[in-house]
């Protein structure tokens, strides 16, 4: 064919701005907010009951996640295999999860099986009754497998890392030993539950096919009169201790690669370095074209994978780089990460790196934003902060104004070496990589 | 029901479109019939090895990646023993990038002596972390080789071991590419906010001149039936036993393909199937278990794997799995458990075909086994099984001598 000029890339448009189906924020009549994300192709409907019931407000280890867990294993007039039944005849599917602020239950249906399927997601959320049989076989296999996870260095790296920059008893490190698993009472499940699973700690989500039959159907098993426990105003504190010491070495000698994190307490989402430090991060270690995974990857073949990232908890943030490598190379990759690390502080980032990596947020942002289920998991994140998916556009407008100047100056005021913090876990050949200073 | 417009390049290529408006985004999925099976078993790994040099330039274009992230897009790529799977997504306006990238890397590779260097060392960290630094990750590199002795499938995607992959030259990788890709050998979905007016004539731009290649002829050894119980014990430093059971099954377009994926399912899919609620809840016997099959193209496993509690003894384990799948051998299922089943399934395909990304994958992966509108007959084919059906299939899989049990003990 003529004029087929393969070496040359086809024209194409950038993503300037990002339209992100809208959330309408409604109340049930006893003030539950519900936020719905009404569209998509399919007739199915995920709602996501949201409590203020997660590590942060618990008083010992595993309680928020058991009594989350819990949920599913009896209520007052259905078994925990009974509900299981039904729940899988009608081809629905129940997650359950609790993370450091929150815990939540969500339910994904197919729409015309919903009235059937929330009557038992509410029968689970006000009616559980906490079995003890059930309670023992979950406590077994959750110490199993934890003491499975516990054999994998990027666990124990993770964990050490967590430790160093919150403190060992911070709710955002989590750490606790398998014994606890054979401390924990039944009684401090059930009573976490009746102070934390209540309307005036809840919110809603709902995304997918949402109609006013949906909704008068939350109000009908949601709203007023109908569910009546308050939880009490208790606000908690927990205070941060990162240790002084910046490295350590875990050792874990029958490993065949040692995980390498290195990282730093930094902020949340609501700092306003914080859309800068996305891009750098982004540059560093964030994505597959990213200067870590081209360097110590696609250039030194040390790694099958290099990550760096942003993490904004509630109240506070750290970013971290993690990578596995073979043992005898770890040295030699702690120094390349240092080496593009001090890049960034020195050096410019070329006009095209910066395009190029503005231009693929952008459509990243486009390809993760694109299903109401998608929206809903940004929405989630987004509402602790007092923010809603308009968050999103906004971000991506910040984004790009963001100069290589200004990233230069990131990389000076937040990853200077004294700041970072250096975790190796590997077999005993790894100690010396931590050694390493400039 | 999916709907798609299908036409075929005169080189063979085959094309199918999807439209979903509902997404601001395209995907171009590639598929070519190429996968671990039809490795030289002295040098095993090598199409996921290949898979990672597809990436390391092309003929016209250097750099594949930047290219692609430049106007917003993303893209990965899998291999397992059948197939080599690559997508992107872009935004809808810049599909023709898409185009150009992916036609480039099926005209030739830029075939680097640097680029297959790094590549090997990177797919030898990608063995070691998901098969050597993991507990029981190795669990494949053991369970293959004892169920076939003859047949491809004996060895797991990633290859039987580092030092086939340290071998891999240059030469090797130009043969491979030559013989196994090519527009003939693909089928392309694109998939999204995408009209096949546009797709017709991009794909006549790009890949309409690509010339089309022999193909190496595939001839796969069979697998002879198996006629006794195998069995292998790895002592290993995990912190609990766990067992392992592999029965043979047929093909994936057998006619009772969708019963055996049923019974995996009444064994386990979902918290109310009967192993995990007799085995793990009832008995604790096990702290998780699983019944699943592999669906690979030829004839596939249907496996149990089970971490046992601790303090559990192995035979004990062992006996009550048998007796859950001789209950499955002898007795019919209930009408009703059948059904829900069913509607699991049913339920699934619907969610599933929320992704656009999805979509395209499985009408690729469709038309290579005979007719990409055989998706939409899927739910039908699973609703025509009947409780004797179940029954008989079962009867057929979970004999003794149809066995293959790992024993993977802690040494703790």
């Amino acid at each position: 064919m003529k004029n087929l000029y393969r070496n040359t890339a086809p024209e194409f448009k950038t993503v300037d701005s990002v339209e992100i189906l809208p959330s309408l924020k409604h109340s049930l009549s006893n003030n539950i907010p519900v936020h719905i994300i009404n569209g998509g192709s399919q007739d199915v409907v995920k709602i996501e009951f949201i409590f203020n019931a997660g590590i942060w407000q618990q008083k010992k280890p595993l309680i928020a996640t058991l009594t989350n867990t819990m949920l599913n294993e009896g209520t007052s007039s259905l078994s925990a295999s009974e509900i299981a039944e039904k729940f899988d005849f009608l081809g629905a599917h129940i997650g359950f999860s609790a993370s450091k602020h929150d815990a939540s239950v969500t339910l994904y249906s197919l729409k015309k099986h919903f009235s059937e399927t929330l009557a038992l997601i509410a029968d689970l959320i006000k009616n559980s009754i906490f079995p003890e049989k059930e309670f023992k076989t979950i406590l077994t296999n959750k110490k199993q497998q934890y003491q499975i996870d516990h054999q994998k260095t990027n666990v124990l790296a993770k964990e050490k890392f967590t430790e160093m920059i919150y403190g060992k008893n911070h709710p955002y490190a989590n750490i606790y030993d398998s014994s606890e698993f054979d401390n924990c009472s039944l009684q401090d499940v059930k009573e976490f539950y009746k102070e934390h699973y209540t309307p005036n700690n809840c919110h809603i989500i709902i995304a997918g096919k949402v109609d006013d039959n949906v909704l008068s159907e939350v109000e009908d098993l949601f709203g007023i009169n109908k569910w009546t426990n308050q939880s009490p105003s208790i606000d908690f504190d927990h205070k941060i201790i990162s240790s002084k010491e910046k490295s350590a070495f875990v050792c874990k000698d029958d490993a065949v690669q040692s995980t390498i994190r290195i990282g730093r307490k930094l902020f949340t989402k609501t700092h306003p370095d914080h859309t800068g430090m996305q891009l750098l991060n982004l540059i560093l270690g964030g994505y597959f074209g990213s200067r870590l995974m081209q360097n110590i990857r696609e250039e030194k073949g040390y790694t099958y994978g290099i990550n760096s990232i942003l993490i904004s908890h509630l109240k506070d943030g750290h970013f971290t780089i993690v990578t596995e490598v073979g043992a005898e190379v770890c040295k030699a990759a702690v120094q390349e990460i240092f080496i593009e690390i001090k890049r960034l502080r020195e050096e410019l980032v070329p006009e095209d790196e910066l395009t190029l990596v503005k231009n693929y947020i952008s459509g990243e942002l486009l390809r993760n934003l694109d299903s109401p289920f998608a929206l809903s998991d940004g929405l989630k994140g987004n509402l602790p902060f007092g923010l809603d998916n308009t968050y999103f556009a906004q971000f991506i407008k910040d984004l790009k104004a963001v100069t290589a100047k200004k990233i230069m100056e990131l990389a000076n005021e937040y990853l200077q070496l004294d700041d970072l913090y250096l975790i190796v876990c590997g077999p005993k050949e790894c100690e010396e990589a931590v050694a390493f200073s400039n | 029901m999916i709907e798609f417009d299908k036409f075929t390049l005169k080189n063979g290529l085959r094309v199918i479109v999807h439209r979903d408006e509902t997404t601001p985004m395209a995907a171009v999925n590639i598929l070519y019939n190429i996968g671990a099976k039809d490795e030289n078993p002295e040098r095993t790994g090598f199409a996921h090895l290949f898979e990672h040099l597809m990436f390391g330039g092309s003929i016209n274009i250097p750099n594949y990646d930047e290219p692609l992230q430049m106007v917003g897009g993303d893209n990965n790529a899998w291999t397992n023993n059948d197939i080599t799977n690559y997508y992107l997504t872009v935004p809808k306006a810049n599909l023709e990038t898409a185009f150009w990238l992916e036609s480039d890397r099926m005209l030739s590779l830029a075939f680097s002596e640097k680029s297959l260097e790094v590549q090997r060392s990177v797919v030898i960290e990608e063995f070691k972390q998901r098969y050597f630094n993991q507990p029981y990750g190795d669990v494949w590199l053991h369970l293959r080789p004892l169920a076939y002795k003859e047949h491809p499938y004996q060895w797991p995607t990633i290859g039987k071991s580092i030092d086939h992959i340290e071998k891999a030259t240059l030469e090797e990788v130009k043969d491979f590419f030559f013989h196994h890709y090519a527009p003939n050998n693909a089928i392309m979905v694109v998939a999204g906010n995408v009209d096949t007016q546009q797709v017709k004539e991009l794909s006549e731009k790009w890949f309409g001149p690509i010339e089309r290649r022999e193909i190496q002829e595939r001839n796969l050894p069979v697998e002879p039936t198996q006629n006794e119980f195998r069995s292998k014990r790895i002592d290993s430093n995990v912190p609990f036993d766990a067992i392992y059971m592999a029965f043979h099954m047929g093909k994936r377009m057998d006619e009772d393909f969708y019963i055996i994926d049923l019974v995996s399912d009444v064994l386990s899919n979902g918290q109310s199937s009967r192993i995990f609620q007799s085995l793990v809840k009832e008995k604790n016997l096990f702290s998780s278990i699983d019944a699943y099959i592999t669906g690979e193209f030829e004839p596939g496993l249907f496996l149990i794997t089970g971490k046992l509690v601790e303090g559990v003894a192995m035979e004990t384990a062992e006996a009550a799995i048998w007796e859950e799948l001789n209950k499955m051998a002898t007795t019919k299922v209930d009408e009703y458990e059948l059904q829900k089943v069913k509607n699991k399934v049913e339920s699934s395909l619907v969610f599933s075909e929320i992704s656009y990304l999805n979509k395209a994958m499985n009408l690729a992966t469709h038309e290579l086994l005979g007719d990409a509108d055989d998706i939409n007959k899927e739910v039908e084919k699973y609703q025509k099984v009947s409780v004797a059906d179940i029954l008989n299939s079962s009867a057929k899989i979970f004999r003794k001598e149809n066995c293959s049990t790992l024993y993977y003990y802690s040494k703790k």
